[in-house]
């Protein structure tokens, strides 16, 4: 018996060596491809996670799912360092009446299948999304489809015709995927479609593995790809357990930081740094179906002077972010208002809004380490104020869920996106249904005022850019003053990576992360 | 009285190091009952500026949020001991009780029993926790009930084991035949022989939960407001880059050195109780 023990414990002593040598091996490859031979392929490793088969419908709700399925299928057009640029399409025309769009496709596109692109598809993909609404960029507005006829002019000629001129059509159809009709024409159910065909758009990126029980994914270069020569051969997302230690080690190439170790890696040539824009952040959102307490403005306002952003700012994102604004777009934005609202830190003032009045409340929120933080201090800073909460928190996805369906009284929710068009606003106060399923949209659950919801619809059929922001400037200040939810901070956020190993990385007009970025891993010049 | 009189001659029996890791679990008590006058700080409210390093005012520093750890540590023994002590108990008394009657009634009780113990036993408990865990959500009530409803079936066994020789000896037998009932031979015969095996395994389950209870809301599974060693630890290590900066070196081993301590001030009070308890037997 001792003997077979004895025996067992060498050969798992043997076998975790034999392991050990082996990952050690894996590390001294990838390096050399990296710094040695200028022939070798450019082999760039990313944080991983699952986010789902990357296709236009089965990817997971939020960017890092959404921005993988976009290296593989393109759109007319791709969102560049200072605006729309030509992809897919040559280029555009918009007829006076702002009711035609015409898009000039270029030619010998192929699909990665090695198939010609043609007009057809085109035509195809936006009357295949009318029916099947993929997971983002759905083509409705206000609750019906804004497109109402697709035509193919010739070859390379699509003309789109619209009911209304929309201030927002030209980004919604540019950025809307376009997939091959002779696979999908015969797919009844998008959801489910996630054969290796599945994957196969006209984009710089071929998917070569995915193993979402690992949350690795694989992407090899496109060979006839038509576009800028991709910079980036072999772009993997790979599984770290602490991604900071992973980049300390060349497991990944590019991670976040924090200010406390920023002298690190700012004092050292080897590396650099790069600061985000501040489109990403936390806000707190209201369920006044569940909880009709907030229908009244006060305790809204009470809440949101209880909160002090300056803490949170100091304390969980040590620094790296901004308050965010009570009118929402953050001071980054192209249209925010630096005149509407803002609350400031006054337990006083917020008691004197409840009126005495105690209150409690079930928050919601994820479990990451942050969004738990950021709840312990909203609870010690709103008891003060005599509103006490209970905590609950889950997993991220199970909280998205949650969001989505409504199911919960208050939530923390963190998201990107805050940068975009200013409609955002639209798709976040007014009370309609979307079948976007991202939890970065979507009204408040039982919030209704008429006001706002005339200013939403009244910007988005506002073709001239200088009304339109007065409306929205408009809109920002009626916002901060209902504060239907509370905006917590945007952040502002650290990345460093090693230009030696790669140094492509570029940020999109609107967005807060390079590796989101499509044009990060190609040969552009703009 | 006997028991505590008999068990104060036991303590005297001990080793250096089990009279050591008697002081040391007594001052986690201490520390435990007494927490809100131990520190100087509230445990849940900020009292400093974050990341404070150890010093006069924060004898172990501050968190991230500007909490003292020391309040931290002290509060976080009282949890410790609350689940230590709740699920030793709970599992030690049930187990046991469950124990003597398969022993005592045997037949289809027994194999009933046996069977379902087989079940636990088998089953590998910390997945199962997590996955209780998560199921009932967190709470220190829960998480006791959880941790106990896997530790029952070792003292059962032990205690069967022991009833089925005991049940044999003739002094069982004769009084038997007194006409003695089951609660009468249980508490008058069972329990003094019963106790000392029953001790040890309680003592190994006290150390067992504590560290359980640790894991669980290491692995962000405890209520993540309470402030338990493990919830602790668990917000030290997720700081993104912790070990590239100077804070681990209170924010980490604080707690963790609090655990180690209790952990082994435990293992060696069990390693003299069972060394006296072999010698009875």
């Amino acid at each position: 018996m001792v003997k077979r023990i004895a025996k067992r414990t060498v050969a798992i002593l043997l076998s975790a060596i034999i392991l050990a040598g082996s990952t050690g091996c894996g590390h001294s490859t990838l390096s050399e491809n990296k710094n040695g031979n200028q022939d070798r392929p450019v082999v760039v490793n990313l944080e991983g996670g699952d986010w789902g088969y990357p296709t236009p419908f089965s990817h997971y709700a939020r960017g890092p799912g959404l921005y993988k399925m976009t290296l593989i299928f393109d759109s007319l057009l791709e969102r560049g360092e200072e605006g729309y640029i030509p992809w897919l399409a040559e280029d555009w025309d918009i007829s006076e009446d702002g009711l035609t769009y015409t898009f000039t496709l270029r030619e010998n596109v192929k699909w990665q299948d090695g198939q010609p692109m043609t007009a057809e598809d085109v035509k195809f993909s936006f009357e295949y999304f009318a029916e099947y609404p993929p997971v983002f960029s759905d083509l409705t507005v206000d609750g019906k489809h804004f497109i109402q006829s697709v035509e193919t002019v010739d070859e390379k000629t699509v003309k789109l015709k619209v009911e209304k001129p929309l201030a927002i059509l030209l980004g919604k159809i540019g950025s809307t995927r376009i997939i091959p009709k002779h696979i999908w024409e015969k797919v009844e159910d998008p959801q489910k479609f996630n054969t290796p065909e599945a994957v196969i758009g006209t984009g710089p990126y071929v998917l070569k593995d995915y193993i979402k029980e690992q949350g690795a994914y694989q992407f090899e270069a496109f060979k006839d790809f038509w576009g800028p020569k991709q910079r980036v051969e072999i772009l993997q997302f790979v599984p770290v357990s602490d991604s900071i230690l992973a980049f300390d080690n060349g497991e990944i190439d590019l991670t976040r930081i924090t200010t406390d170790i920023l002298s690190k890696y700012q004092s050292n040539e080897e590396y650099k740094v790069l600061r985000n824009p501040a489109f990403w952040g936390y806000r707190l959102l209201f369920n006044m179906e569940r909880r009709t307490e907030f229908k009244d403005k006060k305790i809204r306002q009470a809440f949101a002077h209880a909160i002090d952003k300056d803490e949170l700012v100091e304390k969980i994102a040590r620094e790296a972010a901004i308050p965010a604004n009570a009118g929402y777009l953050p001071v980054g934005h192209i249209w925010h208002n630096a005149h509407a609202k803002n609350y400031g830190f006054d337990i006083e003032r917020a008691k004197q809004l409840l009126d005495g009045e105690e209150f409690s409340f079930k928050l919601l929120t994820g479990n990451s380490n942050n969004e738990v933080r950021i709840a312990e201090l909203l609870k010690i800073s709103l008891a003060k104020a005599g509103i006490t909460l209970s905590i609950t928190s889950t997993d991220f996805k199970t909280r998205d869920a949650a969001v989505k369906r409504g199911d919960y009284e208050i939530v923390l929710n963190g998201h990107g996106g805050w940068g975009r068009d200013a409609d955002i606003l639209r798709t976040m106060y007014l009370t309609e249904k979307t079948s976007n399923r991202s939890p970065a949209v979507g009204g408040i659950p039982g919030y209704d005022n008429d006001r706002i919801n005339v200013l939403c619809r009244q910007q988005l059929f506002e073709i001239d850019a200088a009304k339109r922001k007065e409306i929205i400037f408009e809109l920002q200040e009626l916002i901060a003053e209902e504060i239907p939810q509370i905006p917590l901070y945007n952040t502002t956020g650290y990345i460093v990576f090693r230009p030696a190993a790669f140094d492509g990385w570029k940020y999109m007009f609107d967005h807060h992360g390079v590796t989101h970025n499509k044009l990060s891993y190609l040969d552009v010049r703009q | 009285m006997k028991y505590v009189k008999q068990g104060m001659k036991n303590i005297k029996g001990f080793t250096l190091m089990g009279k050591t890791g008697m002081a040391v679990v007594c001052v986690v008590l201490f520390l435990g009952i007494f927490s809100d006058r131990l520190s100087v700080h509230p445990y849940n409210l900020p009292s400093g500026s974050a990341f404070e390093a150890p010093g006069p005012v924060h004898w172990l520093g501050t968190d991230d949020l500007g909490i003292d750890l020391w309040a931290q540590i002290c509060f976080g023994a009282r949890v410790s001991m609350i689940i230590g002590f709740g699920t030793a108990l709970l599992a030690g008394i049930g187990g046991s009780l469950i124990g003597i009657c398969s022993g005592y009634f045997g037949g289809l009780i027994d194999k009933i029993v046996m069977r379902v113990t087989d079940i636990i036993i088998v089953l590998p408990d910390l997945p199962t926790m997590i996955v209780l865990g998560a199921f009932f959500g967190p709470g220190i009530r829960n998480i006791i009930i959880v941790l106990a409803l896997f530790s029952w079936t070792v003292p059962a066994r032990i205690v069967r084991s022991k009833i089925l020789s005991v049940k044999e000896e003739k002094y069982v037998v004769a009084a038997k035949n007194y006409g003695a009932k089951f609660w009468h031979l249980t508490i008058r015969h069972f329990l003094p022989n019963i106790l000392p095996v029953v001790m040890v395994s309680v003592i190994r389950l006290f150390s067992k939960a504590i560290v359980a209870e640790a894991g669980l809301a290491f692995l962000g599974l405890g209520d993540p407001t309470s402030k338990s060693w493990g919830l602790i630890l668990n917000h030290a290590v997720n700081f993104r880059g912790i070990y590239f900066t100077d804070y681990w070196k209170w924010w980490i081993v604080g707690p963790s050195a609090a655990i180690m301590l209790l952990v082994t001030a435990i293992a060696f009070i069990c390693r003299d109780v069972e060394k006296i308890v072999n010698s009875k037997i």
